[in-house]
């Protein structure tokens, strides 16, 4: 008799621990493959919203250290400034706000909390709806790319990071050359791989790696990184090792760069979905 | 410091804090929550062990980590397992008669090697659902060795604290 109780027990438990694993990985599923999912979208906006106002509480009491670095900072700038002349105006007078190019509109950040030794990191920053910031806006460097906004609160806006195993950006080499996704390889801060660029196309070393433009998110042609080596892979195409140019252990400073015509792009391709 | 709901709660929230402001390094995920689930009273049973490690690990998905269901999926099987293991080496006894381990009643070479078979547990899951499928080997094993060493060291005073008896 309780030989047949254990083993009911144990089937009611193996049954729920299945039921509630199934959810869990569910979850995970639907969470790291960056779908519009709304407990992610609640989460990244609760991350966004609590861990940035605390990382401006904490920086309040940080402010005397962080005068000191800023005086320091303030005179290798001034020198830079009066060296750079009349391009350091052109700079000066863009920097003041958002400025439209193109298709495209800047806005410039700062980045006040980033995780950068998980595999799946992600970043703060200091803009949100407020702003005028969305979600799917790029976030990009001088030296590449560095995430998407994921959710936006009133102040503060939370970013997948580049350095997350989910990221997938469509990259070129050179300026003509094959087109290929290229994400974070997990191990380190400064190699990403490109992937599934077929054996028929010629690279070299130190090659560099840019944007392909084929995103609605990104512009083209931002440099990301230089060929390292390359690996082929099943026979057929080349996985191909990039030395990152962008420095993800220091960043400070960043833009947001919206396409404006990003919703046009999205309907027309909703409805080839739809087809 | 006795294990009740309030420093249930208390080392979740510890968790969560733990998760957003130690980044020390990519080979490092420190955790406390598979101590946690085994220092659960005997009295609960393996279901409610399991939906306790479902809510414990989604609060931490939720408010740290911003990948739902990986701490989740890590911290079900210890909770289902809780039973076998603490059986395994305690004896039949503990869960018969309603009693918790602590490191004085069963020592703490026994106690340490509970906890580390759950953080073993916890980490091969966890490491596997965190993109461990697309890394290598090598750098996967030396994440887990990491993570678990670390993990022990933290989990076990903790554990102490929390299963210590009061003087009769």
């Amino acid at each position: 008799m309780a030989g047949k109780r254990n083993i009911y027990r144990t089937g009611i438990n193996v049954a729920i621990f299945i039921l509630l694993e199934v959810a869990a990985l569910g979850l995970l599923r639907r969470s790291s493959t960056g779908q519009e999912f709304f407990i992610s979208k609640l989460s990244h906006g609760f991350i966004g919203t609590v861990w940035g106002w605390s990382q401006s509480v904490g920086d309040y009491f940080a402010l005397r250290k962080i005068n000191e670095n800023l005086s320091g900072e303030n005179f290798a700038l001034q020198t830079a400034l009066a060296r750079a002349g009349a391009a350091a105006d052109s700079l000066r007078s863009a920097g003041a706000g958002a400025v439209t190019a193109g298709r495209f509109r800047y806005t410039k950040a700062e980045v006040v909390k980033s995780s950068r030794n998980k595999h799946h990191n992600y970043l703060i920053v200091d803009k949100g709806s407020k702003d005028g910031v969305t979600s799917h806006t790029g976030i990009i460097s001088a030296n590449g790319i560095i995430g998407i906004i994921d959710s936006v609160g009133t102040n503060y806006s939370y970013a997948i990071s580049f350095l997350n195993s989910n990221f997938n950006l469509s990259a070129r080499i050179g300026r003509e050359g094959a087109v290929g996704p290229m994400a974070w390889n997990g191990r380190g801060l400064s190699n990403a791989t490109l992937r599934e660029i077929s054996l028929q196309h010629k690279f070299e070393k130190g090659d560099t790696v840019f944007t392909s433009g084929h995103s609605s998110i990104f512009p083209p042609d931002i440099p990301l990184g230089l060929i390292e080596d390359s690996r082929i892979i099943n026979g057929s195409t080349y996985d191909i090792n990039v030395h990152l140019f962008q420095d993800y252990s220091a960043i400070r400073y960043v833009t947001l760069v919206s396409n404006l015509d990003r919703k046009e792009i999205a309907e027309l391709e909703n409805k080839e979905d739809g087809k | 410091m006795r294990m009740n709901v309030v420093s249930f709660c208390l080392l979740v929230v510890a968790q969560i804090l733990i998760c957003n402001y130690l980044h020390v390094s990519m080979y490092l995920s420190l955790s406390i929550l598979p101590m946690l689930i085994m220092c659960i009273p005997t009295r609960i049973d393996t279901v409610r062990a399991m939906l306790i490690a479902f809510a414990a690990g989604f609060a931490v998905d939720f408010a740290a980590e911003g990948v739902l269901g990986l701490n989740v999926a890590a911290l079900l099987p210890v909770a289902l397992l809780r039973r076998t293991i603490c059986e395994a080496i305690f004896g039949d006894e503990l869960f018969a008669r309603n009693e918790n381990f602590s490191m004085q009643k069963y020592g703490p070479t026994k106690v340490i090697f509970v906890l580390a078979i759950a953080q073993a547990l916890f980490l091969t899951v966890y490491i596997w659902a965190d993109g461990g499928q697309a890394q290598p080997f090598a750098f996967n094993f030396i994440r887990g060795s990491v993570s678990f060493l670390a993990g022990l060291v933290l989990s076990v005073p903790i554990a102490d604290m929390l299963t210590k008896e009061g003087r009769r």
